[in-house]
């Protein structure tokens, strides 16, 4: 699939200014140390909650409802006098964990379906290219609405549902990566002295798919974000009354007049997982680029 | 690769049977995913309870759930309720609304149009918003003022359409008090939920669109169009952006199916009256006739934009089609 045009712009220098030719050399792109800092702050927070007693998450008192940020609330109270900052925190296992979950599920499955359709050639390609044909062009959370709607809300229901929804995604990038790679070299010489089908794909492939599997979950992590807390703001993810971020942000919707704290706190951390799992994506296939340009392997 | 010329039959003839056989081959699909789906609910509904008693809820009396078990053939055994439930779909018979007592197949068509109107305005705004932006975007020289919108295109990117949904409704309706937040699918009211819509819809394109200009702009045809004097712009609008087209259809295409679909969270916070807020209630509800009949339609809409998108690929470039 590449061009040689593709080849010679690489020739080009990269363009102006101190500062840039400083980023462009190293192989560390600012995206994916901006993405990595945040990332590792939101999981070391999320391991301090693990141990945090976030009483007020769902201790009401009703005297104090609403009440905007101040010293006893530092983020304010909802309309049910709960503290936003502990539900804010409590949150973070609850999002992350099913992000982690689900994404996990998605891969297993995305990378299974993939490489089989890639490597095999013949009807196991023809059937698996269809299925990843089906399943890409159906919105999937349309199905998980549906399922959920049956199973019941929770964390396992919904990060499994999630993860079985939104493995098509995963397996189309997995199966176009193996069918490039098993033309390269080292795949063929290794199928040339005798290196059986499977433990080819586990000792050649898998690690050649390496660099994308990794820039392809970061991405599918932050689309699982989105969905989960997505879900719970339709009122069909997280119980209700739970302390997760989509229930914050369905909680303050009728409440935008009076309390916007109630809408910009649970906005924000969302947003910031969001940029990070984003921004790790786009720093990873940055650096990915950066090494084969140089012609050293990831 | 293929050389139209060496075939016996017209160019026309063979377009059009191989538009034909594209649209057979996604119908198959479309039916194939239809019975995975509907399988799937089939099983899950039964495996998780008795579907009696969750279609009636948490207070109905015995002979409540008793009429509802006759009157949706749960009495039978596993296999003929299975028979049942597939020969009604083939005649897709969906039943009636456990809620309203409706027709539910009524009631999904009911919602079409605020959310054919709602998709169109959305990809609308995206359109007159991306194709510019991109075209700017993926020009040269690389100034700081370019930069700097790609990262924010980026970073809009990452943001949810419902956190960008209630932030406009804090904005326009509740601190100016401009545009009404809660619509009841009038013309006057599609502004927010469509710019919702657009405002996750549009980084996607513009960044295909940049991409797309950017790469035809290194190309060889546009050096020799610049030497022979043409300007800047001239290049663009005739060379750049017309090469990026292909890219850019595929994408709105995609896009569109997606909106048909329903968006669901954009039209719950808006109260939009489409068919995404009647599946969120429905499905909240447990209204499974209207459930099921929903994803019906939802599938064969995404199977017709798919299929007019082929179509329009085909006519657009000869390499695509089959042989």
């Amino acid at each position: 699939m590449i061009e040689p045009v593709t080849e010679l712009r690489q020739e080009r220098p990269a363009p102006r200014g101190p500062l840039f030719a400083r980023r462009r050399t190293s192989s560390t792109p600012a995206a994916l140390w901006i993405g990595a800092t945040i990332a590792v702050l939101m999981l070391l927070t999320t391991l301090v909650t693990l141990f945090l007693p976030l009483d007020g998450a769902q201790t009401t008192d009703l005297a104090a409802r609403l009440s905007p940020p101040g010293s006893e609330h530092p983020l304010g109270t909802d309309q049910l006098g709960r503290d936003m900052a502990a539900r804010l925190l409590s949150g973070f296992a609850w999002s992350l964990g099913i992000g982690a979950v689900a994404t996990l599920l998605a891969m297993l499955i995305g990378v299974v379906i993939g490489i089989l359709g890639g490597w095999y050639p013949g009807i196991v390609r023809a059937v698996l290219n269809r299925v990843i044909d089906i399943g890409i062009s159906f919105p999937f959370l349309v199905v998980a609405v549906t399922v959920v709607a049956v199973v019941g809300r929770g964390f396992w229901p919904l990060a499994l549902t999630l993860g079985a929804v939104s493995w098509p995604t995963v397996a189309r990038v997995v199966y176009a990566e193996t069918l490039s790679l098993r033309e390269r070299e080292f795949i063929v010489a290794a199928k040339l002295i005798g290196v059986r089908g499977p433990w080819s794909i586990l000792t050649h492939l898998l690690p050649a798919l390496r660099p994308t599997l990794q820039v392809i979950a970061a991405f599918t992590f932050a689309d699982l974000l989105v969905a989960e807390s997505g879900l719970s703001f339709l009122g069909l993810g997280a119980p209700l009354g739970d302390a997760t971020w989509g229930n914050m942000l369905a909680d303050s919707r009728a409440f935008l007049a009076s309390a916007p704290w109630m809408m910009l706190a649970p906005a924000t951390v969302i947003v910031l997982a969001v940029l990070a799992a984003n921004l790790l994506g786009d720093g990873l296939s940055a650096r990915d680029r950066l090494r084969n340009k140089r012609g050293t392997t990831a | 690769m293929v050389d139209v010329r060496t075939s016996p039959r017209s160019p026309g003839v063979e377009l059009a049977l191989s538009m034909a056989r594209n649209a057979a081959v996604r119908l198959l699909q479309v039916a194939i995913l239809l019975w995975v789906i509907s399988t799937a609910l089939f099983f899950l509904l039964r495996l998780s309870g008795d579907p009696a008693h969750t279609m009636a809820g948490e207070n109905a009396s015995p002979e409540m759930i008793e009429q509802i078990r006759v009157q949706y053939g749960l009495n039978g055994t596993f296999i003929e309720q299975y028979q049942a439930f597939v020969g009604q779909m083939l005649v897709l018979d969906f039943g009636a609304s456990l809620s309203t007592g409706r027709d539910a197949m009524e009631l999904v068509l009911e919602q079409l149009p605020p959310t054919l109107f709602l998709a169109v305005a959305a990809i609308a705004i995206n359109i007159v918003v991306a194709l510019p932006l991109g075209g700017w975007l993926g020009t040269r020289p690389e100034t700081g003022a370019k930069r700097f919108t790609g990262v924010l295109v980026a970073i809009v990117q990452g943001v949810p359409g419902y956190v960008i949904g209630l932030v406009l409704i804090q904005i326009f309706a509740v601190s100016l008090g401009i545009l009404p937040s809660v619509t009841g699918g009038g013309a006057g009211s599609v502004l927010l939920p469509a710019l919702t819509l657009a405002s996750f819809q549009v980084p996607k394109l513009v960044r295909v669109v940049a991409s797309s200009v950017a790469e035809s702009m290194e190309q060889d045809y546009v050096r020799t169009a610049l030497a022979n004097g043409a300007t800047p712009s001239e290049v663009l609008f005739r060379h750049a952006m017309p090469n990026a087209l292909l890219a850019t259809t595929a994408l709105i295409g995609a896009q569109f199916a997606f909106l048909l679909s329903g968006s669901l969270i954009t039209e719950y916070l808006f109260n939009w009256p489409g068919l995404g807020l009647l599946l969120v209630n429905s499905v909240t509800r447990l209204d499974f006739p209207v459930v099921q009949a929903a994803v019906f339609v939802i599938a064969l809409l995404v199977f017709v934009v798919n299929t007019v998108m082929d179509l329009l690929f085909q006519v657009a470039d000869p390499r695509l089609r089959r042989r």
